[in-house]
């Protein structure tokens, strides 16, 4: 097994705010890791620095072996990182079709994914020529991680995909995540602990912007103390 | 037949829910057409529809400076406010390139040296690497180095050879040339001479512009752009290569850019002005704008201090009086049997028809909105079917997710600018035939576009051309009106609205339609 992605405690600011403060993280291929935590620990800001976003000051961020630390976002997704941001971020003007061919990388993408995408979100289909203000929470989910599916990606970075959608959907949401981890390493910031407990095979946990705990997601289903001290009643 | 029932009220009252919605505006429009139509009752036929060509072809004018306003406002959310005087730059250059083509290819040659410069400047990478110094020593070493370039280009650039027109000499002014071009009798004048050595003269403008770019690498602490890619070597070569050619061939380019007709010279001239506005833009957008995107009202301010620099710019190089630009012969035949009966009337030779008894100029009233109409066509495909057209859509809001797709958004933004001013330079030519070129007319140009996108709504691409028609439009209705007059049921006589109101006209437009729909008539509801 390769790594994937390595983060080296990495040090991020906002304006004068010290956001994070030394998030320490390492993903093997073909993982699915949760990065858990409670409300503004960090996480968001973790996915968007590795995305260069919000770029960290200090520390280091190797992606297949090769730093990408410094470099701007667009060369960083460039080199395979899909990003499903946390409100979606939908282009509202765009049809659904069009949602997902700005996406493409290289000409062609989308007709080349076009069947995975619609396979694992049925639904899209008969929206495609919808404006994407017209879809509901549950679909415009839906399409934003369809849209990280456009061009072949190496890593995934999910950012709540269960957040606001009914117990049903997220059942769907789920299928559809476990399923992209065949062949995809997925990075998921998840509040809900039980969708990331079953899809996780190993966590990360922040604490005010720096990652206290790892390891694997079976050992942290059984121990009830840590889950109460770090993430809160379950 | 149980759908077709079931949906028919439906529809009907998706219909009335629309029209309740955009009450405001159907309201205007409902307005503006009766406006527009009561002429037909007030005034001869032909009037009326001379006054509707002329109304358009403003617009036109208009929506050339605006859609290049609108696209990268909607994008960039950058109000450039130098937009009018760069249609207005556009306009001198292309006249000088087709009444003058001597004094532009003889400016071609310093302006080719200099930008193969810049394009090579990262060859100055590894000097710069070895320079250590303090900020406040760079900082100083950057404005003497800055300083020295300007001096020593500038002293270069006068021994270069130019033969340009004489703004004292009434014989050899602007207008004095654009006269005898018209009436048949330019002819290629003397070439000038390299005052000295034409290599110190090179040798001195590249050291200049080596310098300058020297400057800025210094400055931006990071030396001049990094590596010395495949794309800008290509650039380097391209531009030497023109250099070297007008070097070599001037005199023999001079006489085959005179010995080809008017029409082939105008069209190299739209060429010329819009690449020339594609770099400008280009240019603008990395040096002046992008420093700036966290200050938008630096931005403003910089792109209002450009416009002053262009209009003086202008007025010291092509003089304040306004001149003509003549027309290309095809638009400029006169003769027996002129003006033709109808549109047709072109194609036997005239470049007057009559249409309903009315004259119609074919390049005022007919040629500029067809290039309004073809432009429009052009960019909206732009928009809907590529993916750069998908960007702009999106906008200035999601610049960030657009980002982590992987898209380089700091390109598309020079891209789109560079466009747009391109645009405003391409319809500078085009408008200068009918307008004639003053140092003012870019203002002028500009203000009618800011109404006209306030009127069609800011960032949207076909409000920009309704609100550019309209307010064209309603302008020459106003002027149509001084001289025709408005019979009012309740007056003896009827009223004649004076010059002055015509660019109130235009604003009465402009608020009323920002009242009653404040998003502009293509706007957001929001």
């Amino acid at each position: 097994m390769t790594t994937m992605l390595h983060v080296d405690h990495i040090d991020t600011f906002i304006g004068q705010y010290h956001i994070l403060e030394g998030v320490d993280l390492r993903i093997e291929e073909g993982e699915i890791v949760a990065l858990l935590g409670r409300n503004g620990a960090g996480k968001t800001t973790t996915l968007k620095s590795i995305l260069g976003l919000t770029p960290p000051r200090t520390g280091s961020i190797e992606f297949r072996g090769a730093a990408i630390s410094g470099l701007r976002p667009f060369e960083i997704a460039s080199q395979g990182i899909g990003y499903v941001p946390e409100h979606r971020a939908i282009f509202s003007d765009l049809t659904v079709e069009e949602n997902l061919k700005i996406a493409e990388r290289t000409k062609g993408d989308f007709d080349r994914r076009k069947d995975l995408i619609l396979t694992l979100f049925p639904d899209l289909a008969r929206l495609i020529h919808l404006p994407g203000t017209k879809l509901s929470g549950g679909q415009q989910q839906m399409l934003a991680v369809g849209r990280a599916l456009v061009p072949e990606n190496h890593l995934l970075l999910i950012d709540e995909p269960s957040e606001g959608l009914a117990p049903i959907l997220i059942q769907q949401m789920m299928e559809a995540i476990r399923e992209l981890s065949s062949d995809t390493t997925i990075l998921l910031v998840e509040q809900n602990f039980i969708v990331a407990s079953r899809l996780a095979t190993s966590f990360v946990i922040l604490e005010e912007g720096s990652s206290v705990l790892s390891g694997s997601m079976a050992d942290l289903v059984d121990d009830r103390d840590t889950i109460a001290k770090y993430l809160g009643a379950v | 037949m149980t759908t077709t029932t079931a949906s028919q009220p439906t529809v009907a009252r998706r219909i009335s829910d629309q029209l309740k919605r955009n009450r405001g505006r159907a309201a205007i429009f409902a307005t503006l057409a009766f406006i527009f139509l009561s002429g037909l009752f007030t005034m001869d036929t032909g009037d009326w529809m001379i006054t509707v060509l002329r109304g358009l072809a403003v617009g036109a004018i208009t929506f050339l400076v605006a859609s290049g306003l609108s696209l990268i406002f909607g994008l960039m959310d950058v109000l450039n406010l130098a937009h009018g005087e760069l249609f207005m730059l556009g306009a001198y250059v292309g006249w000088t390139v087709y009444v003058r083509p001597d004094t532009f290819l003889d400016f071609l040659l310093p302006l080719m040296i200099i930008l193969a410069v810049f394009a090579a400047s990262a060859l100055l990478g590894p000097l710069l690497a070895r320079i250590d110094l303090g900020l406040t020593a760079r900082r100083i070493a950057a404005a003497v180095s800055a300083a020295a370039g300007v001096l020593i280009g500038v002293w270069a650039f006068g021994r270069f050879p130019l033969s340009i027109w004489d703004l004292e000499n009434f014989n050899e002014t602007p207008t004095a040339n654009s006269l005898a071009l018209d009436t048949g009798v330019l002819t290629v004048p003397e070439p000038a001479a390299w005052t000295g050595s034409p290599v110190v003269a090179v040798l001195g403008l590249v050291l200049g512009a080596a310098l300058l770019t020297f400057a800025v690498g210094l400055a931006s602490g990071r030396g001049p752009s990094g590596r010395l890619t495949p794309r800008r070597f290509t650039w380097a070569f391209v531009a030497l290569g023109i250099a070297a050619l007008v070097w070599l061939f001037g005199d023999q380019l001079t006489d085959w850019m005179y010995g080809l007709g008017t029409g082939p010279r105008f069209f190299i001239a739209l060429i010329v002005a819009s690449i020339g506005g594609f770099g400008a833009g280009a240019g603008i957008e990395t040096g002046l704008i992008r420093p700036l995107y966290d200050r938008p009202i630096y931005q403003l301010m910089i792109t209002l201090g450009l416009g002053f620099i262009i209009i003086e710019l202008v007025r010291e190089v092509w003089g304040r009086p306004e001149f003509t630009m003549p027309k290309p012969d095809v638009f400029n035949r006169t003769g027996e049997g002129c003006p033709g009966e109808g549109l047709g009337g072109f194609f036997s030779g005239c470049s007057t028809v009559k249409i309903l008894d009315s004259r119609v100029r074919m390049y005022n009233e007919v040629f500029i909105i067809a290039v309004g109409v073809i432009v429009l066509v052009v960019i909206t495909l732009l928009i809907k079917r590529t993916r750069i057209g998908m960007i702009i859509r999106v906008g200035v809001q999601d610049r960030e997710m657009v980002e982590a797709l992987g898209v380089n958004v700091r390109q598309v933004f020079t891209l789109v600018f560079a466009i747009g001013v391109a645009l405003a330079a391409f319809g500078g030519v085009i408008a200068a035939p009918a307008l004639g070129l003053s140092p003012e007319m870019g203002s002028r140009v500009l203000l009618l576009a800011l109404i006209a996108m306030a009127v069609g709504g800011l960032t949207s691409f076909p409000g920009a051309a309704a609100g550019a028609a309209l307010v064209g439009l309603l302008q020459q209705f106003v002027i149509k009106a001084g001289s025709t007059g408005i019979p009012l049921p309740w007056a003896e006589e009827a009223w004649k609205p004076s010059p002055s109101l015509v660019p109130v006209s235009v604003t009465i437009l402009m608020i009323v339609v920002l009242l009653v729909v404040p998003g502009g008539l293509f706007g957001r509801e929001d």
